[in-house]
């Protein structure tokens, strides 16, 4: 290389462009590529199940509301971490959460493992008042959701997408599908995800399957 | 990650590496060529900003190579060259257990201690009430408030008076905190409308609250034969069953005619979780022992 080619690319706008867009994306070729491939091999661990009805469409409740805007669902393996939320999450966990709710801002707290936490009754009142159990929360309340039906042709039109997408649902958990949220509000829904949340999925106390993906 | 990943890492550390390697080597030594005047003949604004021509400054060059050093050290020492772990074996998972281990062992001195004294006798103990408050804010307090009083539209019982649903000595209280409870009040709306009134007017009369005398008689016989059966004869209640009791000034989900009606009416579910797959027994314990103190502000304060 002489100086010509250094002012060749000096002086061509485009040929610059090229070049910073190739060196910029040399770290992402390296770190994001491999997991985003390897992750289509993620196998569920046997205590991992696809959600049920009832669940599922808590779980679209969930993701509609954008609850996710201030609870992650990621719990870091950092010590100050694992100590208030309980075992940090891995990649197996989240198999069957299409799309997947880790988050990245923590206005409340942390929700990976908040099932059981609390009574029914109290997600129930915190959802229509959080301010009736917590006085100092800034979240705010979701009254509608206790009016709002479920539709279980709906859950059951998803439960066939997601089967399509890989979810093991078989003909007789979609046929069930409409019987289970027969009569139930998105109240009951997102409160019956909610505790679900880490108590059906959690890994074990022993080491985790893999390490999730990242050293 | 596979070993077809993994060499794919490893070449584009390389390159990236090496194409940044050669600039640093070529460029210094690059022969610009230059003007008369020692530029390099770029000019803006017409001939009033001329692009010189200069040497790169050594601590620029220095600080450049240093980089290069402390690339490959880190490549070296840690995770990063495709599946190369690294000479120190450094993994976050490995951190966070040694992490924890040695908070463990920080605390197991003073854990050791608490183990030796019951709930009742800890509650008297500063950094055993330090340690419980932490974990009663954390855990305890989105139902029974941050001050323990408790919230009677939830019917989370207040925890700072001497009135206990299931007993209030530290081993009573361990057993709540550790397997949780569940309070169940049957709903009574099948005995009319009438019936229920009247109870709630009898319920009344057991504390001595402002009542219609001739209701609550007509309700005593139901009393005893229905409501006894857990809350006793007299509605002082029963800590076996976790029953309320009646006849003092506390009320579990309020002491309005309207609470008292519509507990007889639509029955009450109380639930505590259990503590036991959250919390370890030590933290249990110390949890225990704060608790206690908050209806014992003086336990223990002996020592």
């Amino acid at each position: 290389m002489a100086y010509r080619h250094f002012e060749a690319i000096e002086k061509h706008a485009g040929l610059l462009g090229i070049g910073i867009a190739i060196m910029v994306s040399l770290g992402g070729l390296a770190e994001i590529t491999p997991l985003f491939v390897e992750a289509h091999s993620l196998k569920a661990p046997a205590n991992v199940h696809p959600y049920d009805p009832l669940r599922l469409a808590g779980k679209d409740v969930y993701v509609r509301e954008g609850c996710y805007l201030c609870h992650s669902q990621m719990i870091r393996a950092l010590r100050f971490e694992t100590q208030r939320y309980g075992h940090y999450s891995t990649a197996e966990e989240s198999v069957y959460d299409r799309p997947f709710q880790w988050g990245s801002k923590r206005t409340g707290p942390d929700l990976a493992r908040v099932g059981g936490k609390y009574s029914d009754d109290w997600q129930r009142m915190h959802l229509l008042d959080p301010r009736s159990v917590v006085p100092q929360s800034n979240m705010p309340g979701y009254p509608w959701l206790a009016k709002a039906g479920i539709d279980g042709a709906d859950i059951q039109a998803r439960m066939r997408v997601l089967r399509k997408l890989g979810d093991p649902y078989s003909d007789a958990d979609i046929a069930a599908a409409p019987e289970a949220v027969k009569g139930k509000t998105e109240m009951d829904a997102l409160i019956a995800y909610l505790q679900g949340l880490g108590i059906k999925n959690e890994p074990t106390a022993a080491a985790p399957a893999s390490d999730g993906g990242a050293p | 990650m596979s070993t077809g990943w993994s060499l794919w890492v490893m070449f584009l550390v390389v390159l990236n590496l090496g194409i940044t390697f050669f600039l640093f080597l070529w460029g210094p030594r690059a022969k610009i060529p230059t003007q008369p005047d020692g530029t390099s003949g770029h000019v803006w604004a017409h001939g009033v900003l001329r692009e010189g021509v200069r040497r790169l400054p050594m601590w620029w060059i220095l600080f450049s190579g240093a980089m290069f050093v402390a690339a490959f050290i880190y490549l070296v020492l840690y995770p990063g060259f495709g599946n190369h772990k690294g000479a120190l074996g450094w993994t976050s998972h490995g951190q966070l257990a040694g992490e924890q281990a040695a908070n463990e062992a920080k605390l197991e001195p003073l854990m050791q201690r608490f183990a030796l004294y019951t709930p009742e006798q800890l509650a008297g103990d500063p950094a055993a009430r330090q340690l419980g408050q932490v974990l009663f804010e954390d855990n305890c307090a989105a139902c029974h408030q941050r001050s323990g009083k408790g919230n009677q539209q939830l019917g989370a019982p207040d925890l700072t008076d001497q009135d206990w649903l299931y007993g209030g000595n530290g081993k009573d209280i361990t057993t709540s905190i550790h397997d949780g409870r569940a309070g169940v009040m049957p709903p009574w709306a099948s005995l009319g409308e009438q019936n229920v009134a009247n109870l709630a007017q009898y319920v009344l009369s057991l504390s001595g609250s402002p009542h219609d005398a001739k209701m609550a008689a007509a309700a005593e016989p139901i009393f005893k034969t229905t409501c006894a059966a857990c809350h006793g004869p007299d509605g002082k209640g029963n800590q076996a069953v976790g029953a309320p009791n009646l006849a003092d000034h506390i009320w579990l989900h309020g002491g309005t005619l309207a609470d008292i009606t519509k507990t007889i009416h639509d029955g009450r579910q109380g639930h505590m979780p259990n503590w036991d797959k959250r919390l370890s027994d030590a933290q249990i314990h110390v949890l225990a022992a704060y608790v206690y103190h908050l209806s014992h502000p003086d336990a223990g304060a002996t020592d």
